[in-house]
This record gives structure tokens, sequence and C-alpha cells, in this order.
């Protein structure tokens, strides 16, 4: 049986995978700080872990699952807002969780060898931008960066990076600004297929949707223009700080 | 375009750092510069203990030595060590991490009202490892992490303040050798750390007072080019 490793496996796109991956027959090992729905399959087990907690992480890795096929680095949290009125201790925590907790957890179970799959979930912000989460935005930049320093130094583990645009979560309906539509986000469910299709397939980067595949061209091709439009799009209509 | 009057400088004890020091207190800026250890004496040189590899305490240390206010902070201060196959410990991620992204975001917190309230600049150093690196995956995500950073923040602040991401290419200074790096005779194409400076610094005064965000890679060739003006009387 493949046994799969998912971190923000209680919520969003976390759950998603994780249920994905119990209906495609694979064994779940589930991390996150809040404790999982009921209901899940036996082949899943929860191991309760705060990811801004450095003991904690190290805890995790030294009660590693053994023989690990997949691992899906998805935990994040994000600060939004302006950023010099978010107070500082959002900011580190923000790095901590999604860069920090993921770049030690991959190295440990790159370390031990058995791991065939990782994927990395970042963030379309590393093409087109993220004023009003200037500590996400380093956060998915530093793991896009980590996972092709990767692929650049081995060719095992095969590492995936996820470049999803907005989702339909609680998370991304608590970051967005008021009274945001939530037509355009995609639905995790939908997601999750598309990050293990892509995982099967071999993909190195994935950037999920056409939308976000325009806007991620977009990004690449003109990063200024782009990064001032995620300014009108996103950072003038923020009217508070949320972390 | 102007040149800013008083410059904080981390990671101003060595490498590239030290030599953006050398360079603003020849020209008649008063400088603070961080580091773990004093630097040497400079005229209107002030130096202050700093260790990035504890963010929080760090930024608490700077915030207090510009107190007075700053033109410029230059965030230069960075580390980084070589990973076996792309291996490298969890101490020396977290390290890497916290010394170059961690504290060099919660350096920027610190000073941001100061900044703010000047139309200062912020010049973030990161490299051309930004893109992925294989000997260095932590260092290479902490300085992609820079220029994340310094993308969404230029934006926030654009009116308000200027945003600068540089971004050097390979340069010869300790810190290969403090990585464990074995650059050997490769380091003749590194481009020399007083070079370097000088290319950076002008990227930062002509920034300066734009109040814009701007990115800039110092490759290799930029930094040779500005080397033989120079040589040739044509820089300024």
């Amino acid at each position: 049986m493949r046994r799969a490793l998912v971190t923000g496996a209680s919520a969003g796109l976390g759950l998603a995978l994780v249920r994905a991956l119990l209906t495609d027959g694979w064994h779940v090992t589930g991390v996150d700080r809040d404790p999982v729905a009921d209901g899940l399959s036996a082949n899943y087990d929860h191991r309760p872990c705060d990811l801004s907690d450095p003991a904690a992480v190290d805890a995790l890795c030294a009660a590693l699952p053994p023989a690990l096929d997949l691992a899906v680095m998805c935990a994040g949290i994000s600060a939004t807002g302006r950023f010099e009125t978010i107070p500082a201790e959002a900011h580190a925590r923000v790095l901590a969780v999604n860069a920090e907790a993921p770049l030690v957890l991959a190295d440990a179970l790159i370390a031990r060898g058995a791991l065939s799959g990782l994927v990395l979930v970042a963030s379309l912000s590393v093409d087109v931008g993220y004023p009003g989460a200037a500590s996400y935005a380093a956060s998915k930049e530093a793991v896009v960066a980590y996972a092709r320093s990767l692929r650049a130094a081995r060719k095992s583990p095969r590492v995936m990076a996820v470049l999803p645009g907005p989702i339909r979560t609680a998370h991304a309906a608590r970051h967005a600004p008021d009274g945001a539509s939530d037509r355009a986000r995609m639905d995790p469910d939908d997601l999750a297929r598309r990050i293990l299709r892509a995982v099967r397939s071999g993909r190195l980067t994935l950037r999920p949707g056409v939308a976000a595949t325009l806007a991620g061209a977009a990004g690449r091709l003109a990063p200024g223009a782009t990064a001032r439009a995620m300014r009108r799009a996103l950072f003038e209509k923020l009217d508070r700080d949320v972390w | 375009m102007s040149t800013p009057g008083r410059v904080l400088v981390t990671g101003g004890t060595d490498g590239i750092g030290l030599e953006l020091v050398r360079l603003l207190s020849a020209r008649g800026a008063e400088v603070v510069g961080t580091g773990r250890r004093d630097g040497p004496d400079l005229p209107k040189t002030r130096w202050v203990r700093a260790d990035q590899s504890h963010p929080e305490r760090a930024a608490a240390v700077v915030r207090e030595a510009c107190a007075d206010g700053i033109d410029c902070a230059i965030l230069c201060a960075g580390t980084g060590t070589v990973a076996a196959d792309g291996v490298e410990g969890a101490d020396a991620i977290r390290r890497t991490l916290r010394v170059n992204l961690t504290a060099s975001v919660l350096v920027a917190h610190a000073l941001a009202p100061l900044l703010l309230d000047r139309g200062g600049t912020l010049a973030l150093i990161g490299s051309v490892a930004r893109r992925g690196m294989g000997a260095l995956p932590a260092y290479a995500a902490s300085k992609a992490g820079l220029h994340g950073f310094a993308r969404a923040l230029g934006e926030e602040w654009r009116g308000r303040a200027t945003v600068v991401a540089l971004h050097p290419g390979p340069t010869r200074t300790g810190m290969q050798g403090k990585a464990g790096m074995e650059v050997g005779g490769a380091a003749r194409l590194f481009v020399p750390a007083p070079l370097m400076a000088r290319t950076l610094l002008a990227r930062v005064d002509a920034a300066h007072g734009t109040l814009r965000p701007a990115t800039l890679t110092v490759a290799h060739a930029a930094a040779l080019r500005r080397g033989a003006a120079e040589r040739l009387g044509l820089a300024r």
C-alpha cells in the first residue's frame, strides 16, 4: 500500500488531498495543529503538530512513519493587510509555518531516502506578486526556489511545486478583501485531483487551471505591471489586518 | 534621485556589506553597520552588535540604533551552508532562513515607521541564487524570499518609500568559504566585492527618492562593464 504524508490535513486543500488520496487507496498520515474531521477511513492517521513550533517540528521529524512514498507540504497561514501594522510576530510565524517547516520536513524525509515524490504547495503570488501579504509572498517564493534547488541537486524524490491561484477555502475567505466573491476561486477537491494527476504524470511545476496559467504567464512577462495590478486588485481593497 | 545621508548596513562587518560601509563612509554618510562583531574604525561610522540568527532581538537592536532616523537601510547580512545532495539538516536550514530572510523582514518591520516617515529606501541584497541552486537550497530559498518580499512591499509602499531588490551574481567574499563551498579557480570569475558594492550602491542612489519599487540583477557582466567604465573614467 502506498503511503503519503500531508501537512495542513485538517482543512482546506490539505483535507481535500487527504480525502482524494484515501479514495485512491493510499494510507495517509496527516499533520495539523487542529484535530481532523471525523469519518475519515481507517487508513488515516493524524499527527497533531504546531508547525510554528520548531521543537514540535523536530519531534515530528523524529517520529515520521517509515516508508513514505509521497509527502505533500500543504500547511500554510497568512498575514494580510499593511506590512508595517501587522505585528512582527505574525510575520515571523508566517515564515516559520510556510517556509521553515516544509523545508525542514522535506530535508528530513529526503535524508531518510525512501521518498519518491515531494509536493510543495506554494502560490501563484510567486508569479504575480502579493502586495498586502508581504511575508506570505516571501514564504512562497522561498518554497519555489527550494523546489528548484532540490531538482538541481538530485533526481529523487521527484519534486513538484504547485502555484495555485485563490482556492475556495475558509482561509482564503478570511484573508480576502471584504465582499470579495468566491466565484473565481478554485474548488479544493478539484484542485486536489489536479495535483494528484500532476504527481502521477511527473509535472515539475503546476499552475492549476487556465486562469492560473494565464496570470502566471502575465506575471513572468511583465512582473512590475502585474504587481501594480495586484496592488489595485488586492492591497487597496484590504480594509483591515488579518493574521 | 538623491544620496542618502544616514544609512544602515546590516552584515557590514564583512564581504559586500563591509565594502558598502567603506564607500558610504568615504563619501560622508553617517553609517550604522551591524554584525556579530565590530567593524573597522571609519569616519562617521558606528558599529552595532546584532546577531541575525535571533531575528526578533536583532530587529530590536537595529531599531534602537536607528532611533534618530534613517534615510536608507541596506540589508546585506547573509549566511549559507553547502548541502550534500540537496540535504542540509534542520539546524542549517533554520539558521540560513532566519538570518537571511526572517531577520531581514523583521528589521524592515522595525525600521518601517522611520523609512516611511522620511520617504527612505529599503534595499534588500538577494542573490542570483534565488532562481534555485542545487548546492545551496536553503540559501536559494532565503534569497528568493527576499525577492518576493521586496516585490510585495515595494508596491505597498509605492509613493511612501522606496524598496529595491538587488541580486548580485557570484562575488569574491568570505561567504563561499564560510558556507563550506570549494570555489577554487572559479573565484577568478567572481566579481571583486568592492566593485560589486560600487555597482549596488549606484543602483541604490538611482532609486533613492523615487518612492517606487525596483529590482536589479547585478550579474557578472554588468559589474564588469562598470569596472571597465570606471577604468576608462566613464562611470559616474
